[in-house]
C-alpha cells in the first residue's frame, strides 16, 4: 500500500451514518423547539419525559412529606417542585394542591390566590390520572375530585358563607 | 486517477482510496450536516435578560418563505446543482443522503433568517421588507456563485449590524419600575416601546454571531456538484 492512500469507509456506510445523522439531529433540534427547555438541566428532564423514562425525585417528595405534614406548606411545595418539575406525577401534584387548600383556609374567609392556585394543581392531577386516590390515612380528601370540589367552593362568594354556624367548621 | 494515487484493493467491506477524495467525502457526508444542524439549534436561541434562561423561538412563516427564496438562488447561481445532487444515476441511499443535507441547508437557511429579522413590532416589517426587495431582485438578476455569496454576506451582514448592534443597543434595562425606567433611561425607553424591542441577555449577539459566520462556512463547503 502507497504512502498517499488510507484505509476508506465504504462509501454506503457514509450515506447511512450522514442520513442518521441529520434524522437525529433535525428530532432533537424539533424536540427543542416543542418542548422549550430554560436550561440544560431541564434538556435532560424534558427529554426523559419524551422517552418515557421520567419518574419524581423520590429523597425530594419524602422531603416535601415531611414539611407538609409539619404544616411548613411553602417549604414543603419547593421540595415537591424539585421531587416534579415536569409536574407529571398525580401524587405530588396531589400533595401540592393539598398544601395550597390547607395554606389557603380559613375559619372565616379563604386565601382565594391560593385555591386558585390549588384548583390548578388538583386539575394536572386529575389531566394525570383521574382515578388517583391517595393512601395517606392522615388526609380526610383521598381524590383530585374532592379536593377540588373543596377549593371551588371555598372560592364561592354565596348567601351560605354568612352562616354563623360556619366558624364552628375544620380545616380537612 | 490524480496525483499518482488509484484504487489498488477492494476486500469485502474496506476500499482504499485517495486522501484528498476522503476527506472530501467525510466534509460532504458528516462535516456539512453537521454545520447546517448547529446553525438550525442556535439560529432561533435567545437568552433570556434576567437569567439567561433558553429561548427557543420557532421561526415565522416569512423565514420559511425567504429560504425558499434563497434556494431557488442557490440552484439559479449553480452554487448548488440539483441535477448533480439527485439524479437517479445515483442510487437511493445516495439520494436520500444528498436530499437530507439538501433539507439541513434549507433548515439553516430558516434559522438564519430567524436568527436576523426583528422579532416583532415594527423593526420586524422594516427589515423583512428589505429581504423582500433583496431576494426579489437577486431571482431576476444573472448570478455566478461569486457574486451571490458575496451578496447574501453582505445582506446577513447588514442585517447583523442593524438587529445586534443598533436595535440592541437601544433597548433599555429592564431592572426598576416603569417611571424610574423612564426617568434613568428616557430615549432608550421610549424605544423600546416605540419600537417593541424584546430585552435579551448579550449572549443572544455573540451566539447569533456564531451561527451567521457557520452558515457562511458552511456555504463555503457545499459542493456545486456530486461527483459519480
Amino acid at each position: 500500500m502507497s504512502s498517499n492512500t488510507i484505509i476508506a469507509m465504504k462509501k454506503p456506510y457514509l450515506h447511512i451514518i450522514s442520513t442518521a445523522i441529520v434524522a437525529i439531529g433535525l428530532t432533537f433540534i424539533a424536540f427543542l423547539y416543542w418542548s422549550q427547555p430554560k436550561t440544560l438541566a431541564e434538556v435532560t428532564t424534558k427529554g426523559s419525559v419524551a422517552i418515557g423514562t421520567y419518574s419524581i425525585e423520590k429523597a425530594e417528595f419524602e422531603r416535601g412529606l415531611t414539611l407538609f405534614r409539619s404544616e411548613d406548606y411553602i417549604g414543603s411545595r419547593v421540595a415537591f417542585d424539585r421531587a416534579d418539575p415536569e409536574k407529571r406525577d398525580a401524587a405530588t401534584q396531589f400533595y401540592v394542591a393539598y398544601s395550597y387548600y390547607r395554606q389557603g383556609w380559613g375559619r372565616v374567609s379563604n386565601d382565594d390566590a391560593l385555591f386558585t392556585e390549588g384548583l390548578k394543581a388538583a386539575d394536572r392531577v386529575i389531566a394525570i390520572d383521574a382515578n388517583y386516590r391517595s393512601t395517606d390515612a392522615a388526609l380526610t380528601m383521598r381524590t383530585a375530585s374532592e379536593l377540588k370540589k373543596e377549593l371551588e367552593e371555598g372560592l364561592k362568594l354565596t348567601v351560605d358563607d354568612l352562616n354563623p354556624f360556619k366558624l364552628t367548621r375544620e380545616r380537612k | 486517477m490524480s496525483h499518482g494515487t488509484e484504487i489498488i484493493e477492494v476486500e469485502n467491506d474496506i476500499i482504499v482510496v485517495e486522501p484528498e477524495r476522503q476527506n472530501a467525502l467525510g466534509v460532504r457526508y458528516i462535516i456539512l450536516p453537521l454545520i447546517f444542524l448547529t446553525v438550525t439549534l442556535l439560529g432561533g436561541l435567545r437568552f433570556g435578560e434576567k437569567d439567561s434562561a433558553f429561548i427557543f423561538l420557532v421561526p415565522p412563516l416569512l423565514c420559511l418563505v425567504f429560504a425558499a427564496a434563497v434556494m431557488v438562488l442557490f440552484f439559479r447561481s449553480g452554487l448548488l446543482r440539483l441535477e448533480s445532487w439527485l439524479t437517479e444515476r445515483k442510487s437511493t441511499l445516495e439520494n436520500v443522503s444528498n436530499g437530507a443535507i439538501l433539507v439541513t441547508l434549507f433548515t439553516a437557511t430558516v434559522q438564519i433568517f430567524n436568527s436576523l429579522m426583528p422579532e416583532q413590532g415594527l423593526p420586524f416589517w422594516v427589515i423583512g421588507f428589505c429581504f423582500v426587495w433583496t431576494l426579489w431582485n437577486n431571482l431576476f438578476s444573472d448570478f455566478d456563485v461569486a457574486k451571490l455569496l458575496k451578496s447574501l454576506a453582505a445582506m446577513f451582514a447588514l442585517a447583523f449590524v442593524a438587529k445586534y448592534l443598533v436595535l440592541a443597543n437601544l433597548v433599555g434595562p429592564s431592572e426598576g419600575n416603569w417611571l424610574q425606567r423612564i426617568i434613568e433611561n428616557p430615549g432608550k425607553e421610549t424605544f423600546t416601546w416605540l419600537l417593541d424591542l424584546p430585552r435579551y441577555a448579550a449572549a443572544t449577539g455573540y451566539v447569533q454571531f456564531f451561527a451567521a459566520v457557520l452558515y457562511l462556512g458552511g456555504l463555503y463547503l457545499t459542493p456545486p456538484e456530486i461527483d459519480e
